[in-house]
C-alpha cells in the first residue's frame, strides 16, 4: 500500500511535493480505490464514480489540503462524501415510504429479493447512517483494510486512541444493528 | 490486517461490513473519469475562486438595494445632508461675500408649480418684488433652523415687496409638507419641487437659498444656512435697487411709448 505514510519520508518530502503536486498523477494512482471506498456505501457505481470526480475537483480546488498529507485528505472526504450521499438517499426513500400511501407500489418485493445480499448490505447501510458520522468514517475505513495508523492519520487521530475508539464504534453499530433488525 | 485479536464483537461487525465491498466484476473507469475531471476542471477553474463569487455576491446585492427607492432615497438624503453640514462649517466669510454687480446676474430659472392650494404658482408671477427662494425639506435639520428667520424676513420686508418662496424637496410631497404645515405657522407660499428645477439650481444639499431681484435675475445663490445678518443686509440692498419701470404692469406705471 502507497498511500498515507504519516511517518517517515511523507513528512521530510513535503517541501518537494508541494513543488511537484501534480493532480492528475494522483488521480490516476487513487481514483480506482477512492471510487471503491465510495461505493461501499453508495448503491450506485456510476454515482459512485461521479461523487470520486468530486473529491479530486475539492482536492485540486483546496491548497491548503494539496501542502498537507492529500492522500489521507482524499480518503477522508472520500469516506464522507459515500455517508452524505448514504443520508440523502435513505432521506429520499424514508419520503417515497411516505408516498406509497398516496401511489402504491407496482412491483412487490419477491422473497428473493429479501433475502438478497443487497438486502443486507442496505440494512448494513442504514446502520452506518444512523450511527455517529465520526464512528461510521471509522468503521468503514477499517474494514477496507487500512491499518490503525492508516486511519489515524486519514481521521487526524491520536494512534494511541484508535483502539478504544475502535470498540466503541463497533459496539454502537452492534446495538443499532439488533435494535433494527434483531439478532440476524 | 490481524484479525486474531478481535473480541466476538469484533469478528461479527467485521463481517457485516464486509458485506458492503463492491463485487470484483465492477472496476472504475480511471481514464474515462480522468476525462471527466478535466473537463469540469475547464469549467471551474474561474467559479472555483471563492472571493469571486463573493465579490460577485456583494455587487449584485449592492445593485439590487440600489435599484430599490428606499436605499436610494436614503443616499440622497445622506450626501445631502454631509454638504449642508460641509457648507455650515465653512468659514462665514463666504456667506458675507456681497451681492453680484447687476451686470453680472442671470435670469432665475423660472417654474410653474402648484401651492398648497392648488394654484398655480410661477416665479414670473412676482415681478418687481425681491423673492428669496428657499429649497428645503422637511427631514432637513439646517432648513428647520432657519425657516423662523425666513418667516421674521416675510413679517419686515412684505410691504417693501419682498417675497419668500419655500420649495420644499421632500420625495413624499405634500403628504410630509402638509402637516408640517398645520404645525408651523408659515406666512410665505410653499410649493413642491421637482428635480428638473432642483438642477437648475445647482441644488446638491440643502438648504439653499437664492435671491432673486427685482429684475428676475439671481443676485446671490448660497447653499447651507444662511447667515441671518448677512442675508438680512443683502434683502435690504435688493430692495433699495430701483425697480424695473418698463415690466412693472402691477403698480399701472404707464408703457412710455417712443416719442415720434
Amino acid at each position: 500500500m502507497y498511500i498515507v505514510n504519516a511517518s517517515t519520508d511523507a513528512v521530510a518530502d513535503s517541501a518537494a511535493k508541494e513543488a511537484h503536486f501534480d493532480i492528475e498523477v494522483l488521480f490516476r494512482a487513487h481514483y480506482a480505490r477512492v471510487a471503491r471506498t465510495i461505493a461501499r456505501v453508495v448503491r450506485d457505481h456510476a454515482r459512485s464514480e461521479e461523487l470520486a470526480v468530486d473529491v479530486f475537483l475539492k482536492l485540486w480546488r483546496n491548497h491548503k489540503a494539496q501542502q498537507e498529507n492529500a492522500e489521507a485528505w482524499l480518503y477522508r472526504v472520500a469516506v464522507n462524501a459515500g455517508l452524505d450521499e448514504l443520508r440523502r438517499q435513505n432521506r429520499r426513500e424514508h419520503y417515497e415510504r411516505m408516498l406509497t400511501w398516496i401511489r402504491p407500489r407496482s412491483v412487490a418485493a419477491t422473497p428473493e429479493d429479501i433475502h438478497s445480499q443487497s438486502q443486507r448490505q442496505d440494512k448494513v447501510r442504514s446502520v452506518l447512517s444512523a450511527i455517529e458520522p465520526r464512528q461510521a468514517q471509522f468503521l468503514l475505513l477499517r474494514s477496507q483494510d487500512f491499518s490503525y495508523q492508516e486511519v489515524a492519520s486519514i481521521l487526524e487521530l491520536n494512534p494511541a486512541s484508535v483502539g478504544t475508539l475502535l470498540s466503541r464504534a463497533q459496539e454502537s453499530f452492534r446495538k443499532e444493528y439488533i435494535k433494527r433488525y434483531g439478532h440476524q | 490486517m490481524d484479525t486474531n485479536n478481535l473480541v466476538p464483537e469484533g469478528r461479527w461487525v467485521q463481517q457485516h461490513l464486509a458485506m458492503l465491498d463492491p463485487n470484483d466484476e465492477w472496476h472504475p473507469d480511471v481514464s474515462a473519469s480522468l476525462r471527466k475531471f478535466r473537463e469540469l476542471q475547464g469549467q471551474r477553474s474561474w467559479l472555483n475562486r471563492r472571493w469571486m463569487f463573493a465579490a460577485t455576491t456583494a455587487a449584485v446585492a449592492c445593485l439590487c438595494l440600489l435599484t430599490l427607492p428606499s436605499p436610494k432615497v436614503l443616499a440622497h438624503r445622506c450626501i445631502e445632508c454631509t454638504v449642508a453640514v460641509w457648507h455650515s462649517l465653512a468659514p462665514s466669510t463666504s456667506v458675507q461675500a456681497n451681492l453680484k454687480p447687476p451686470a453680472e446676474r442671470t435670469l432665475a430659472p423660472d417654474f410653474n408649480l402648484k401651492d398648497a392650494n392648488g394654484a398655480d404658482f410661477k416665479l414670473s408671477g412676482l415681478k418687481n418684488k425681491v423673492v428669496l427662494v428657499n429649497f428645503w425639506a422637511t427631514w432637513c435639520e439646517g432648513c428647520q433652523e432657519e425657516i423662523p428667520w425666513l418667516i421674521e424676513f416675510q413679517k419686515m420686508y412684505g410691504r417693501q415687496g419682498f417675497v419668500v418662496v419655500g420649495i420644499s424637496m421632500d420625495d413624499d410631497g405634500w403628504k410630509s409638507v402638509r402637516p408640517w404645515l398645520k404645525e408651523k405657522k408659515v406666512n410665505y407660499p410653499i410649493i413642491i419641487g421637482n428635480r428638473k428645477l432642483a438642477d437648475q439650481y445647482k441644488l446638491v444639499g440643502m438648504p439653499l437659498t437664492a435671491l432673486v431681484d427685482r429684475q428676475g435675475r439671481i443676485a446671490d445663490l448660497r447653499p447651507g444656512l444662511v447667515d441671518r445678518a448677512g442675508v438680512q443686509q443683502k434683502i435690504k440692498t435688493l430692495l433699495e435697487e430701483p425697480m424695473d419701470i418698463a415690466h412693472d404692469a402691477s403698480v399701472g406705471v404707464p408703457f412710455i411709448a417712443p416719442q415720434k
